[in-house]
């Protein structure tokens, strides 16, 4: 378990932290605008 | 999916970037503060309506009451980010919306005549009024029976648009928000670095 954990930390230490920074702040506004919105498109749960 | 709030986004990153090489500027991570509390209060509302294994058989008043709780929670990130260009119009926005959705047992109201718009009408009238519709955010309401019926989703985009949504003042509102945030990134080359 802890060898896959160091495994996990050297394979995300790769990546520029600036990227990692930008897709998790991606990700939180994605998440902002769906949950703060409310549209209907008769997407979800919609039995046509 | 709240598609045009995600192309609100996309689009604001996207003119951000353009916005930033043609002033030979750098695009820069919008500088958040407490982003935790996006991921708590959109918590509640990825098990209520995006997960498909849970998003049915939750009683619709634990539904209204997260979705309250969870727009609260976000608000606060709001408050605590206030400062940063394009998040207060998106509060406004969102203010707005938890206003008419707690004036409406948690839910985001939308007429039979508006909801025509979107669904089939064969799928229309499965739903009853005062029931939800389908597994969103919104309930099936006769605008007159509708709290703050103005601030419910009753905009549609143009007929002859291929992508028909039901939208509130608050949704533009969000989606302005969200485009002018994104797009105010580019900072001169000199401070980025």
């Amino acid at each position: 378990m802890q060898t896959k954990l160091a495994q996990l930390s050297i394979f995300v230490s790769k990546f520029d932290r600036r990227y990692l920074q930008l897709a998790f702040v991606l990700l939180a506004l994605v998440m902002l605008v769906l949950g703060a919105g409310a549209p209907e498109d008769g997407g979800r749960g919609m039995c046509r | 999916m709240s598609m045009i709030l995600l192309v609100a986004l996309l689009a604001g990153l996207l003119a951000g970037i353009v916005l930033a090489l043609l002033q030979k500027h750098v695009w820069q991570v919008p500088s958040l503060r407490f982003l935790w509390l996006v991921v708590i209060g959109f918590l509640p509302q990825a098990v209520i309506f995006y997960l498909p294994p849970t998003h049915s058989g939750i009683p619709d008043q634990v539904v209204g009451s997260s979705l309250i709780f969870s727009q609260v929670v976000l608000l606060v990130f709001c408050w605590f980010n206030r400062r940063v260009a394009g998040i207060w119009i998106l509060a406004c926005g969102l203010v707005l919306n938890l206003m008419v959705i707690a004036a409406n047992s948690g839910f985001m109201p939308i007429s039979p005549q508006t909801a025509s718009h979107v669904v089939p009408a064969t799928v229309l009238a499965k739903y009853q009024i005062g029931s939800r519709f389908g597994t969103g955010k919104d309930i099936l309401l006769l605008a007159e029976n509708t709290r703050l019926v103005w601030l419910s989703d009753q905009f549609l985009p143009p007929a002859w648009f291929p992508y028909q949504v039901a939208f509130s003042l608050g949704d533009i509102l969000i989606a302005a928000g969200a485009f002018w945030l994104m797009l105010t990134q580019g900072k001169p080359l000199r401070s980025a670095k």
